[in-house]
């Protein structure tokens, strides 16, 4: 029976249409997955017929058959409580941080008017989600427990009261690589077992066969495609769908050719980098342990692992930008000081893009400043101003931005563009290496694929190399030549691309393969 | 917790000695001093008085010697009220400032925290504008309009409440502490609404929300604890001040609290009464403080630090 429907829903804010025309319906233990790129509208199509976000909803939208549109808040809330669970993206902030995870599965179980459980209940409705150690896990607050920890307990909120329907908007994207699999995993299995409806706002596209029985994929508030999920995967009809499916690495597909490296820039020996543990506890935390690798002109290294595996933190001591405890790090054979000591000839040799390029540009600054700052600060100070105006075109044209950028500010631009301009800004002090941490992973797949495009296109043109830091292993087995996995801060394998997901010899990597299939 | 209240207390002592020491020598920078009378004393009276009182030997000396007393318990005899020891005098108008100010506290954080909660629960709506407005009108009047008004309203026109000094039972403290509070309800109702405010567009408000819950019992259950936390950085300082006399409400109302002797200690130069009262007083912001920060993890348990 049909749990869920939109019918020709539409959603707007003030006087601007955001979503129109969706028509879905979810059965009981019925998984149907809406994806698309950020802005597409998908989590406003889950949440706006629940009177959970701040646009209003038309057309027609039912639970249990029930018209949701135009319900009071008071009625809206009231079928909220008694027969919908809602699962979010942030595990990190949906929980209340003055509340015990006691106190919050009590308010769950008891939103639909029941009682609250007792002590056996809970631990029971812990064991559920698979949190280890529910015991003692009951009487902690939500900061005490990790990410994973964190969406087991919000997904026991969310099953408490035995809903008929869950919304999951987003449920693993906050999450570590390693933990997604085990989250949409106990996600799906609960809602099949207990025979509960799903609406699933997803991201994850190269796993969405998987996880859902049907796919609606949006594009700017509509319809793109829908159908059986593992047929859109497979073979999508629609151009955008064909566009997203391809931009989406996957570990299955084939391998395309990379440029071929030519001499060793970097060598890494032994390094290791220690900080001392926060508070007055007294010990240290090695977030390095001797690691040792090389690059070479041309060729990108990917380096992979899950959250606090210590890659950003190597990544940062490479590139002079972190500290470093024990090791050294030679440039071409010329063995490169420590952070502080760094000549500016050192540190135009490489330079940084990070992960959020919207936060790691001034919003107050002009595109043709942001651009120059490390061109008059490390490669030609003197040059004059035609001389820098014509080096911002060329740089703009070379990360395919268009000339009349020059004069935008950065509050201006989009993810794409602004992580474009991050780029150009990387190039102009005429680095040889860059050090490209998670420089895609904030940014949708069809943006994403373009800025790794980007990242080919450079590598060919500059023969750039690429210490590229990523969690996506799809993404580095199709974008790096050989492929480091880091596991507690060891380099625990170090191998050619076909060679790791050929036949790994880490558990680690065994491990973060099967979990990103 | 215990740790940071210990540690606390050891950063206390030298904190506070620092505080007596620049109290001491700025006192004795300004220009004047405790025997300068309308009429010149003869000089040999003066120079009898100074070394009675022991401020014929050098600053140095006066200082230790002061911190030698202090550590003893000794505040040192008033040089103004000349009968009295600074101890006495404090230990007399201390309870009156301490009731007066303590009853303010607890009644402006009442007040406060009520009114910016149920403004964030009528956002938007005309009571969240009236409470505000009432809110900034009662912080911006100072003290010395709100009490002589209240006086004149209550005491004067309708007769119900007395005006002046100590009555019979507590009815004398209704009007100074109403007024003493109302500047401080002010400002708590705007931290709070404010917070508050800060707290709603949270996800774990939207979770709740999920969950169905009443709009009041989400605020009060989910936001009002994190969001109270600006509060509690105000209270610390503001209790103190509030604590050690309100100099103007217990002039207006002829109450013989610690405030007056603040004052008047600072404008005769009555060295070790003025040093005293500033001991008290950093003393109190110190304790309050490390209360606010007990708060904190009591509000938001991420604050606690590690155990």
């Amino acid at each position: 029976m049909t749990i869920f429907s939109l019918s020709d829903f539409g959603v707007h804010i003030g006087a601007r249409q955001l979503v129109s025309g969706v028509s879905l319906e979810i059965e009981a233990g019925e998984i149907v997955a809406l994806a698309g790129a950020s802005g597409s509208g998908k989590s406003l199509t889950a949440m706006t017929a629940f009177g959970l976000s701040a646009g209003a909803g038309k057309g027609s939208a039912r639970l249990d058959g029930e018209e949701l549109i135009g319900l009071p808040e008071t009625a809206l809330a009231r079928l909220r409580a008694q027969h919908v669970g809602f699962v979010f993206q942030q595990p990190l902030t949906a929980l209340t941080p003055h509340r015990s995870v006691a106190q919050h599965l009590g308010e769950a179980a008891a939103q639909a008017g029941g009682k609250r459980p007792g002590h056996s209940a809970m631990i029971a409705m812990l064991e559920q989600v698979g949190l280890a150690d529910p015991q003692s896990k009951l009487k902690q607050f939500p900061h005490r427990l990790s990410g994973g920890e964190r969406q087991r307990v919000l997904i026991a909120c969310a099953i408490a009261h035995a809903p008929r329907l869950l919304i999951a908007d987003e449920p693993t994207s906050a999450l570590d690589a390693s933990l997604r699999r085990e989250i949409i995993d106990l996600l799906t299995g609960i809602c099949r077992e207990k025979q509960m409806a799903m609406l699933l706002v997803s991201h994850d596209l190269a796993s969405i066969e998987r996880d859902a029985d049907r796919l609606l994929l949006l594009k700017d508030g509509e319809v793109a495609e829908k159908g059986k999920a593992a047929k859109i995967a497979s073979q999508p009809t629609s151009k955008y769908g064909k566009a997203l499916m391809a931009a989406t690495p996957r570990l299955t597909e084939k391998l395309t050719p990379l440029p071929v490296p030519t001499d060793r820039l970097l060598e890494i020996r032994d390094l290791s980098v220690r900080f001392r543990k926060p508070g007055w506890r007294s010990g240290y935390i090695d977030a390095v342990k001797n690691a040792s690798l090389d690059l070479a002109r041309g060729e990108t290294l990917a380096v992979v692992g899950g959250s606090g595996s210590g890659k950003s933190t190597l990544g940062r001591a490479v590139a002079g930008l972190g500290p470093v405890t024990s090791g050294e790090i030679s440039w071409q054979d010329e063995r490169l000081p420590s952070r502080g000591k760094r000549s500016r000839k050192h540190r135009q040799l490489m330079q940084p893009v990070f992960q959020d390029p919207v936060a790691s540009l001034n919003p107050r600054w002009s595109v043709t400043d942001i651009i120059l700052e490390p061109a008059q600060i490390l490669a030609s100070p003197d040059a004059p101003p035609g001389q820098r105006k014509s080096l911002v075109t060329e740089l703009l044209r070379e990360v395919d931005l268009p000339p009349e950028f020059a004069s935008r500010r950065a509050a201006q631009l989009s993810g794409g563009q602004a992580q474009r301009v991050a780029i150009a800004r990387a190039l102009s002090c005429q680095p040889e290496m860059l050090l490209l941490d998670e420089a895609t992973s904030a940014l949708d797949p069809l943006v994403a694929d373009g800025v790794s495009k980007l990242f080919r296109k450079l590598q060919e043109e500059r023969g750039l190399a690429l210490l590229f830091i990523t969690h996506d292993l799809a993404l580095a087995r199709r974008c790096a030549h050989r492929i480091a996995v880091m596991e507690a801060g060891e380099i625990v394998e170090c191998a050619t691309r076909e060679k790791l997901f050929g036949s790994p010899s880490s558990d680690a990597a065994k491990r973060l393969i099967a979990a990103s299939g | 917790m215990t740790r940071l209240i210990l540690r606390r207390l050891m950063t206390a002592i030298p904190t506070l000695l620092a505080i007596i020491m620049l109290s001491f020598i700025l006192m004795r920078i300004a220009p004047g001093g405790p025997f300068d009378g309308e009429r010149p004393l003869a000089p040999e009276t003066r120079a009898a008085l100074e070394s009675a009182y022991g401020l014929d030997k050098s600053l140095p000396e006066q200082l230790l010697q002061y911190l030698a007393n202090i550590l003893t318990g000794d505040f040192g005899p008033s040089l103004v009220y000349r009968d009295f020891t600074v101890t006495e005098l404090v230990a007399q108008s201390l309870p009156i400032s301490l009731l007066l100010g303590g009853l303010a506290l607890v009644l402006a954080t009442l007040i406060g925290i009520s009114a910016g909660l149920f403004a964030a629960w009528r956002a938007g709506k005309w009571q969240d504008e009236a409470i505000m407005l009432g809110a900034t009108i009662l912080t911006a009047l100072p003290t010395f309009v709100t009490g002589p008004l209240l006086a004149l309203i209550f005491g004067l026109w309708f007769g119900w409440l007395p005006v002046s000094g100590q009555g019979e039972g507590l009815r004398w403290l209704i009007l100074p502490v109403v007024a003493l509070s109302l500047p401080i309800a002010g400002a708590i109702a705007k931290l709070a609404r404010a917070g508050l405010a800060g707290q709603l567009g949270l996800d774990h408000i939207r979770a709740a929300r999920g969950r169905g819950i009443a709009p009041l019992t989400i605020l009060r259950r989910h936001a009002l604890r994190p969001a109270l936390i600006p509060v509690a950085s105000y209270l610390g300082p503001a209790a103190a001040g509030l604590l050690t006399g309100a100099v103007v409400i217990e002039t207006v109302f002829g109450l013989p609290g610690l405030g007056r002797y603040f004052v008047q200690g600072a404008l005769n130069r009555d060295y070790p009464l003025v040093l005293a009262v500033v001991t008290l007083y950093a003393s109190l912001i110190i304790l309050f403080n490390l209360f606010a920060d007990l708060i904190y993890g009591w509000l938001d348990p991420r604050m606690r630090g590690e155990q």
